[in-house]
């Protein structure tokens, strides 16, 4: 049994160790990138990605009990939450900033956006093409 | 003390130490992020830490209790981002509002001057 009880700690502890690399990827994103739309992707990734990782990682640890059902709660209620603050935030962003435009662009309509996809995916074919 | 529980405990206590070092470097996020959304979002993150931290204690320590202190933790992070959140845009409209009230008044007026209507 023994060697059960080694195996338990290699695994958990490799998750968990995966959680904070992907937390330290996160602070990296974090101070990488310039504006507030896009450190909000690097964050959302802790958020999710990387508590569930550390956590799945405890309750290997903690075995078959009562405290394992209750981190996996707090796993699954982080999934519901974390994509309504994201959301918020943004909204908040989007809202307050009154000069949006100069980090990114806006469309007014989705067909807009698509529309001009379309027309780079062309060029870059035809550039493929011509090659 | 087995050399399994002495592994266990250096685990545990290597991986608060490197979670308290995250959350100082969050805290620097939050100390200069330009905008509003930039602090909340670094304290978002500070309370995910957080969170993790509560739990490796709460098995350090053998003490489940600890786990339900971390799930009301959260609760109260995500009550906490998404009030502030909404605070700052109701705060934001009450003074974009009176600053274009104020605007739409001194306009009128000069379409009324004016004879413009």
């Amino acid at each position: 049994m023994e060697v059960f009880e080694w195996l338990r700690l290699i695994v958990g502890g490799a998750l968990l160790l995966c959680g904070l690399i992907i937390f330290l990827i996160e602070l990296y994103g974090v101070f990488h990138l310039h504006y507030v739309l896009n450190r909000m992707h690097a964050a959302a990734m802790g958020d999710t990605l990387g508590i569930s990782f550390s956590l799945v990682g405890l309750m290997i640890f903690s075995g078959l009990n009562f405290t394992t059902l209750k981190i996996m709660l707090i796993v699954i209620f982080l999934w519901f939450a974390s994509p309504v603050s994201s959301h918020l935030l943004a909204k908040l962003e989007v809202v307050t900033n009154e000069k949006l435009s100069d980090n990114c662009q806006r469309y007014s309509e989705l067909s807009d956006l698509e529309k001009e996809l379309r027309e780079q995916r062309e060029k870059e074919e035809e550039a493929e093409g011509k090659v | 003390m087995t050399v399994l529980a002495m592994v266990y405990q250096k685990l545990y206590i290597g991986v608060l130490i490197i979670l308290a070092l995250m959350l100082f470097v969050c805290l620097i996020r939050a100390v200069r992020g330009p905008r509003v959304a930039d602090r909340l979002m670094a304290v978002n993150m500070m309370g995910t830490m957080v969170m993790v931290m509560i739990a490796v204690l709460a098995l350090l320590l053998k003490e489940g209790f600890l786990v339900d202190i971390c799930l009301i933790y959260a609760l109260v992070s995500f009550l906490a981002v998404n009030v502030l959140a909404k605070v700052y845009i109701g705060v934001y409209e009450e003074n974009y509002r009176k600053r274009h009230k104020y605007d739409d008044r001194k306009n009128k007026k000069g379409d009324e001057e004016n004879g413009s209507f």
